[in-house]
């Protein structure tokens, strides 16, 4: 990654062509770098607006979602490609899970699931996705190009306990140096986003939205600037959400990254440190948070298509220790 | 014997009276007493110094056990990755790739 270019880019520095701008990436993936470095263990393709409506209602999504990659117990995939475009998911997760209750306390009870999923790739216009679990919950995504740069997305979450289910539609309008969208989701969830390229490096954006079923509203701003050795985004929400990131990225195998968010209105903050390194033979992340909360997540490939991984996650405050282990088959 | 050492026993309330009385004013004594507190707040705070550090001293551990010994091992696993392929480079003579 050796740039000894430094004259052109502080000569477009200097004279920013306004009219030849790159297009930002959504306003919804502001923090992805950070994220996917997992420390906020968001999933990328959930919405901010879902992430700022569920900090206002914290039953609206459950906490299980908000880690995808840390687990406790065993867990098995196999995946196995039918053909070019069509994808089977098979996995086996047994351990566990967190119930939420009230008191400080976890309960956790052991579960085993299966889990069975299909995907369906059509390169670069359509994209289905779905996952059912033996307990009836259903995850579906459509991603879908309807025309060169106006893209549609529905990611649904259907499960059998009335008022769990949740499902939004988003439809997303690519410009030549901005992105706009507009979310609708059930529970009379209304969105609308809107980020533009200011110069090279740097973005901004905002959201509107509303939750009628819970008499919700909300505005908020976001901004990222990115270059090809750092990002940094920071974004605040009238929902009293401060969410700040920075990923720097040291070496071709190595970043580090950090991440500070706190909630005005509930006075909580939580200020986290992460590493990500990725070797030839494995990927490495840690991470570790003002909560007193530490996690390791380690993919090691052992063979092509063979991948062992590690989950390890000590919460010293609450002195609750998750471990699991796992394998991947099949890429 | 045994009655005689008893007497004695009984006998003590005269003798040591005065000796008590000494003992009763050394320890009735500033100093004594204040060393005594000061001997008391020390073991206190001993034990509770003790006691943080070894909390401090698990929670260091620990996390240095989830976070540090995982990257020192695939690092040393990388290292050695790279000499052997350095070795075999070198010993099928082509340039090494880097």
């Amino acid at each position: 990654m050796a740039t000894p270019v430094p004259p052109p880019p502080a000569a477009a520095d200097t004279a920013v062509d306004y009219l030849n701008l790159p297009c930002p990436i959504p306003f919804e993936e502001l923090h992805r770098e950070a994220f996917s470095k997992f420390l906020s263990p968001f999933q990328s393709s959930i919405s901010v607006l879902f992430l700022l409506v569920c900090n206002l209602l914290i039953s609206l999504f459950p906490i299980v979602s908000l880690k995808p990659d840390l687990f406790e117990g065993m867990r098995f995939d196999f995946t196995k490609m039918l053909n070019q475009k069509f994808t089977l998911n098979h996995s086996v997760l047994m351990g566990p899970t967190e119930i939420p209750s009230q008191s400080t306390e976890t309960i956790k009870i052991p579960t085993a699931h299966y889990e069975f999923g299909s995907t369906f790739i059509d390169h670069p216009r359509l994209l289905l996705w779905g996952r059912i679990l033996t307990d009836g919950r259903l995850n579906a995504r459509v991603k879908w190009d309807l025309a060169e740069n106006l893209t549609f997305k529905a990611n649904a979450q259907l499960t059998n306990e009335p008022h769990m289910s949740h499902g939004v539609f988003n439809f997303e309008y690519k410009g030549k140096d901005y992105r706009s969208q507009f979310q609708l989701g059930n529970g009379a969830l209304l969105g609308a986003n809107y980020i533009q390229s200011v110069t090279q490096h740097l973005s901004l954006g905002g959201e509107v939205f509303w939750a009628g079923q819970h008499r919700k509203s909300g505005v908020g701003y976001g901004a990222r600037y990115n270059t090809d050795k750092m990002v940094a985004t920071g974004q605040v929400a009238s929902t009293g959400m401060v969410v700040l990131s920075y990923v720097q990225k040291v070496s071709e195998k190595v970043s580090l990254a950090s991440e500070f968010m706190c909630n005005y209105l509930s006075r909580d903050a939580t200020a986290s440190f992460g590493y990500d390194y990725i070797l030839r033979q494995c990927r490495l992340r840690g991470k570790i948070d003002s909560n007193g909360c530490v996690a390791a997540f380690l993919e090691e490939r052992l063979n092509m298509g063979l991948n062992f991984i590690l989950s390890a996650e000590l919460d010293h405050k609450k002195k609750d220790y998750k471990f699991g282990f796992g394998l991947t088959v099949g890429e | 014997m045994a009655s005689q050492g008893k007497r004695g026993g009984v006998s003590l309330p005269d003798r040591p009276s005065d000796s008590s009385s000494v003992l009763a004013k050394i320890s009735r004594s500033s100093i004594v007493v204040r060393g005594k507190e000061a001997a008391g707040d020390a073991a206190f705070v001993a034990k509770k110094l003790l006691r943080s550090t070894g909390k401090a001293a698990w929670i260091a551990g620990t996390t240095f056990l989830v976070l540090v010994v995982p990257l020192i091992v695939e690092m040393d696993r990388e290292q050695q990755l790279n000499e052997l392929e350095l070795q075999q480079a070198s010993l099928l003579g082509t340039p090494a790739p880097k």
